[in-house]
């Protein structure tokens, strides 16, 4: 199949819901993606509270390039291309740390944590000092673009494009439940991380909208007693929304006010009181008159999040956590995923125990939940490589009907914006994905600006 | 870290080095075997259970592993929440289940505190699920087992895992 006739292949056969099962394994189409998603999309790197103080850095990727994520001295976050700019080196090795230079173990070049060259061996004898090689001018490579939302700092690749905050868009709504339960924000822990024989696209359309697994796939955790909510009829009763680059889940709370019903999911008094403060009045509204609060979510293109209230001892006690999570894309039949713990930064610090054992028994590396999941996905990128695979359209037409009209209509008067409806459904799978193919249709990047120093 | 300070251990033929040996070889007899339930009596009812996140750092940083992340952080709770779990018709990713052998080598007992001995070891664990390629994880043991009338029961369980990113699907199975 030429790239073209790919590309039209794809794009057509997700307008009708039905989608080609190659594209969870294909080398032309991660190439594609690699081009013109990760080309393109603002990516999340880092949260800026991995980086309380001056000198600290992370060193994160998107797909191949590396960049090292740091605070300068003058406190400003910075994001570096790490590679000498000599030969080509990577300036740093470690993937986290606390350092003022970094200083290249090939030819000992060193920079600033705020990129620029701060010396080189024998720069008047090999390069004639600044004749040669002017050394103010030299810094490490930025990459296009930076901006950060909510403390998350993401990078773009392409020089001109949509802003973050256009990126983002209305999803900026849902975003700021899981990140503004206080004005101050959160802080994030990890992450844990570990590679998954699965293509990065399946986790991100899992999270987008698939309510539907949660009855069936996590059924051991309901038959243990560790999480109560994901029974089949309960499930079903809850919100999908999508607005912007990004949808998610939710779950029907029971009848009750806004105290109330986040006392349910195991928010003590002074969280509530916080979050109440913090969100806008349709954001509390969300949860106090529609009664749905949010579960899982997907942001365009990688980056995931999951808020559950799981019971943490014999006594029942339910605390609820957040986790944000980035599907990396290590080839097109492999992921490495980075899984972070997010809590409010002025909730209790009994209330932070309990939260990330929460986390670490539900998701994660070795959480109970995610663990089925990943079999799911390991075992349909597998299959997914073969001949059969290309003649197969994966049915994701669920909550339409053959005429392509809504089984369940949008809901009336819903607090937040786009578009939510309650009930099983692939609406947000298949909005992800034609997000994801329009990229893919978009067509190659054009590079206006010469990338170089 | 990965430097220690060195403490000699018990010579390998006294019998608190034996008694904790053969405790981990039985233990591991019993992890492979997948007698969950089995092993959950093997823990106290305070045990730690931990597997913190390694991380890849210079080395003067001072740490490579990180202090507030685990892929393990476990009481006894959340070891019987997982061993249930297992024990359901619905844990599909143990369906069909992974076979596994722990390799429990270089064991190193020391006295104390008290009845208790710290025992040092390494585990390098071989998991085939089906067709799949294998997996491998290799890790430090520091664990503190505690005599009783049943014999010894485990009551803390440290693993330095050498990987900052595991190269497995998931950790369905314990160390």
């Amino acid at each position: 199949m030429t790239r073209g006739a790919l590309i039209d292949d794809v794009v057509g056969e997700i307008a009708r819901g039905m989608i080609p099962a190659y594209v969870y394994s294909d080398a032309d189409v991660f190439e594609l993606e690699r081009d013109r998603v990760f080309g393109r999309a603002w990516t999340f790197l880092a949260h800026e509270s991995e980086l309380p103080d001056p000198g600290d850095y992370v060193v994160r990727r998107v797909l191949d390039d590396s960049f090292i994520v740091v605070r300068d001295e003058s406190g400003r976050v910075r994001v570096h291309f790490n590679m000498c700019l000599h030969r080509g080196m990577q300036v740093c090795r470690a993937e986290v740390g606390n350092a003022s230079h970094f200083r290249c173990p090939y030819h000992g070049w060193s920079y600033r944590n705020d990129g620029h060259l701060a010396g080189l061996p024998f720069h008047q004898d090999a390069y004639g000092g600044d004749d040669g090689l002017p050394r103010a001018a030299q810094h490490l490579l930025p990459p296009p673009r930076v901006d950060m939302v909510d403390g998350m700092i993401f990078v773009s690749l392409a020089d001109d494009g949509p802003s973050l905050a256009e990126q983002i868009g209305e999803f900026a709504f849902y975003l700021g439940m899981y990140t503004r339960q206080s004005p101050d924000g959160l802080e994030l822990r990890g992450p844990q991380r570990w590679r998954v024989r699965a293509n990065w696209k399946i986790g991100c359309e899992n999270f987008v909208g698939d309510m539907y697994h949660t009855p069936y796939t996590h059924r051991s955790v309901v038959d243990i007693g560790l999480f109560r909510e994901p029974k089949a009829h309960k499930r079903k009763e809850g919100a999908l929304y999508f607005a912007g680059t990004g949808g998610g889940t939710t779950y029907k709370l029971p009848a009750g006010d806004f105290r109330e019903r986040m006392r349910y999911v195991g928010y003590p008094d002074e969280m509530i009181d916080r979050a109440a403060g913090s969100w806008s009045s349709e954001q509390v509204a969300m949860v106090a008159t529609d009664g749905f609060i949010v579960s899982a979510a997907t942001l365009f293109p990688n980056l995931s999040f999951v808020h559950n209230w799981p019971q943490v001892d014999d006594d029942g006690t339910v605390v609820p956590f957040i986790s944000i999570r980035q599907w990396q894309p290590v080839s097109a039949t492999e992921t490495e995923v980075l899984s972070w713990f997010a809590v409010d930064r002025n909730a209790p610090e009994q209330f932070k125990r309990d939260s990330y054992r929460a986390y670490l028994m539900c998701f994660g590396s070795s959480g109970m939940f995610e663990q089925d999941d990943v079999e799911n996905w390991v075992s349909i990128t597998k299959v997914s490589l073969g001949s059969m695979a290309r003649r197969l359209r994966l049915n994701t037409r669920m909550g339409l009907t053959a005429a392509d009209e809504p089984i369940n209509p949008r809901i009336g008067g819903f607090s937040g914006p786009g578009i939510a409806r309650v009930g099983y459904s692939e609406f947000n799978q298949r909005n992800w994905l034609t997000l994801w193919s329009s990229h893919l249709a978009g067509g190659p990047i054009e590079r206006t600006h010469p990338l170089g120093t | 870290m990965g430097v220690a300070t060195y403490e000699p251990s018990l010579p390998f033929d006294d019998p608190r080095h034996l008694a904790a040996h053969r405790f981990l070889v039985e233990e591991a007899a019993i992890l492979d075997a997948a007698d969950w339930a089995r092993w959950l009596e093997l823990v106290t009812a305070d045990v730690r259970y931990v597997m913190p996140v390694r991380v890849t750092t210079v080395s003067d940083a001072g740490y490579d592993a990180r202090s507030d992340m685990a892929h393990f952080d476990e009481d006894r709770y959340a070891l019987a929440k997982r061993v249930h779990r297992l024990l359901t018709e619905h844990a599909w990713t143990e369906d069909p289940p992974s076979r596994t052998r722990h390799l429990v080598t270089n064991v190193r007992t020391f006295p104390g505190p008290g009845d208790e001995v710290r025992v040092e070891s390494t585990v390098l664990l071989f998991r085939s699920r089906g067709d799949r390629e294998p997996e491998w994880l290799c890790a430090r043991r520091d664990d503190v087992l505690r005599p009783t009338a049943d014999g010894h029961r485990l009551a803390a369980r440290h693993l330095t895992v050498e990987e900052s990113v595991l190269r497995t699907q998931n950790l369905a199975i314990l160390l």
